[in-house]
């Protein structure tokens, strides 16, 4: 980190502390450095200069500020962010926006993947795990749209098929090797 | 000629059949008569709002295994979809890189499978390797079937139809991966609209996301429709009588969306509908039935009554 960089942030961090706005002991110093192992690039680097935000279609409904949460990375308030919903649409327009090349939505995909190993973790995800463990798809079928296929006779749906089984057998395979079964708690779907 | 594989995806086959059967249709011999096989082994590309969002190293092994599948017949893959196309293109980005590549590979081999890209020439005796090319289905009606052709098939040209295109921000962004479409200014859908004889209509924040991707439709569904609301309003001023997208999860939230907070709704449905309708399609094989918005209002004009 460059010496500019770390006054500007690490000064407005002493204030905040000082004001109690924030108290010390909820900040990770590491917490860039994790960010950069999930995939993220270093936040350290933002300018704060909004484009992101000012770009973001969520930002613009909610009180969700993608500048705010890429300060708070800067800072290392891993409690603030593990609290933040998971709203980023992953539209990539403040990637197309950022001067320093941060990516920021790739960051809210790193901090995603910190809140998982938190146990921080949204049902729809073990929903949609479940299904691909189950049926090798990530939606589930439904009979009446099976009905319209056959109508139109368009022929099963892939997970009805007997050799599908294979393909299921694999994707149980691929994601026991990984252990995202146990990451996430669905060991119980998972064929051995 | 070019040889392709359908990737349908999971929205496609399990909620709107008549996409597949449009797509199918337009690429068979009834329409513009492509190579295109079926490879039944795909699985979930997988949705990267879910697995490149909680685990990379997972959701890499299941897009490198469908990447496999292509690879062994030597076909480009055909996607009808936005996100299967960047999880697709994002994993082959992935697997430039010699380490995540050995990494895989050794999963891999445990079934029976190993991801190298297909020999594109031979210089001496090194063989040269290519990424497995991942093809969205508007690509490959704009550059590889091209708009003449497209011209030539349009038998019942969509005259009185006003058009409102979506095209949804993964077949945009992100430019690092690979651009089909200028990202400011993307024209391609658009083409293919009047093409088909029918007018693509302007519309404040045409390139506004539909609210859905990313999970927040599935975690936050009040949040996605609100976004999908303003879009709407937008489309609605204008007059537009549908709303056509490249990506059936748009159309998915736009579709189920409308119901929130209009009792009537904008039909919405996929490109390849609109051309298979272009090309003389009983529209009743497009399976409009299985759509939560009725397509009645956008299916009379067409008929001119």
């Amino acid at each position: 980190m460059r010496e500019a960089e770390k006054t500007f942030i690490s000064g407005l961090r002493e204030k905040l502390v000082e004001d109690k706005i924030i108290d010390e002991s909820q900040l990770d110093p590491d917490f860039a450095k994790e960010i950069v192992k999930y995939g993220g690039k270093d936040v350290m680097t933002c300018l704060q200069c909004g484009n992101c935000t000012g770009v973001c279609p969520i930002s613009l409904k909610i009180d969700y500020k993608t500048r705010s949460i890429i300060k708070f990375c800067q800072f290392g308030l891993k409690k603030f962010t593990l609290e933040t919903r998971w709203v980023c649409a992953t539209c990539y327009r403040c990637y197309e926006h950022c001067p320093a090349d941060i990516n920021p939505a790739e960051v809210m995909i790193a901090l995603r993947h910190i809140a998982i190993r938190e146990g921080v973790i949204p049902p729809f995800i073990k929903m949609a795990a479940t299904n691909l463990v189950k049926y090798g798809q990530s939606v589930k079928p439904d009979p009446e749209i099976e009905r319209v296929r056959k109508e139109l006779e368009l022929g099963d749906v892939p997970s009805r098929d007997q050799e599908y089984a294979k393909v299921v057998r694999e994707i149980n395979l691929l994601v026991r090797s990984t252990g995202y079964d146990r990451l996430i708690g669905i060991e119980s779907e998972v064929k051995s | 000629m070019t040889q392709y594989a359908y990737f349908f995806g999971c929205i496609i086959p399990n909620r709107y059949p008549g996409i597949e059967y449009a797509v199918r249709w337009v690429c068979g011999s009834e329409g513009f008569d492509l190579d295109v096989a079926d490879i039944k082994e795909f699985s979930c590309c997988p949705v990267p709002g879910i697995f490149y969002s909680s685990d990379k190293n997972t959701w890499l092994l299941l897009a490198a295994r469908n990447l496999t599948l292509a690879q062994n017949e030597r076909r480009e893959i055909l996607t009808v979809c936005n996100g299967c196309l960047t999880s697709l293109l994002k994993a082959t980005e992935y697997l430039t890189d010699p380490k995540s590549l050995g990494k895989v590979n050794r999963v891999l081999s445990q079934i029976g499978r190993k991801y190298t890209g297909i020999p594109r020439k031979t210089e001496g005796r090194r063989r040269i390797m290519e990424p497995v090319k991942v093809r969205h289905f508007v690509d490959v009606m704009i550059n590889d079937v091209g708009l003449e052709s497209i011209a030539e098939r349009t038998k019942k040209p969509l005259k009185n139809i006003r058009a409102a295109v979506h095209y949804g921000c993964h077949y945009l962004r992100p430019t690092e991966n690979q651009t089909i479409d200028d990202p400011n200014d993307p024209v391609n859908i658009d083409k293919i609209i009047e093409t088909c004889g029918a007018t693509s209509v302007e519309y404040e924040d045409k390139l506004d996301c539909c609210g859905a991707g990313g999970g927040v439709r599935s975690h936050v569904v009040e949040l996605a429709n609100s976004l999908t609301e303003d879009k709407c309003r937008n489309i609605a001023e204008v007059g537009a009588d549908c709303i056509v997208t490249g990506c059936p999860f748009c159309l998915l939230q736009f579709d189920n969306a409308q119901k929130s907070f209009t009792k009537e709704g904008i039909p919405a449905m996929h490109v390849s509908q609109f051309q298979a309708l272009a090309m003389g399609i009983d529209p009743i094989s497009l399976g409009f039935d299985t759509h939560h918005v009725s397509a009645h209002s956008f299916l009379r004009k067409l008929r001119g009554t």
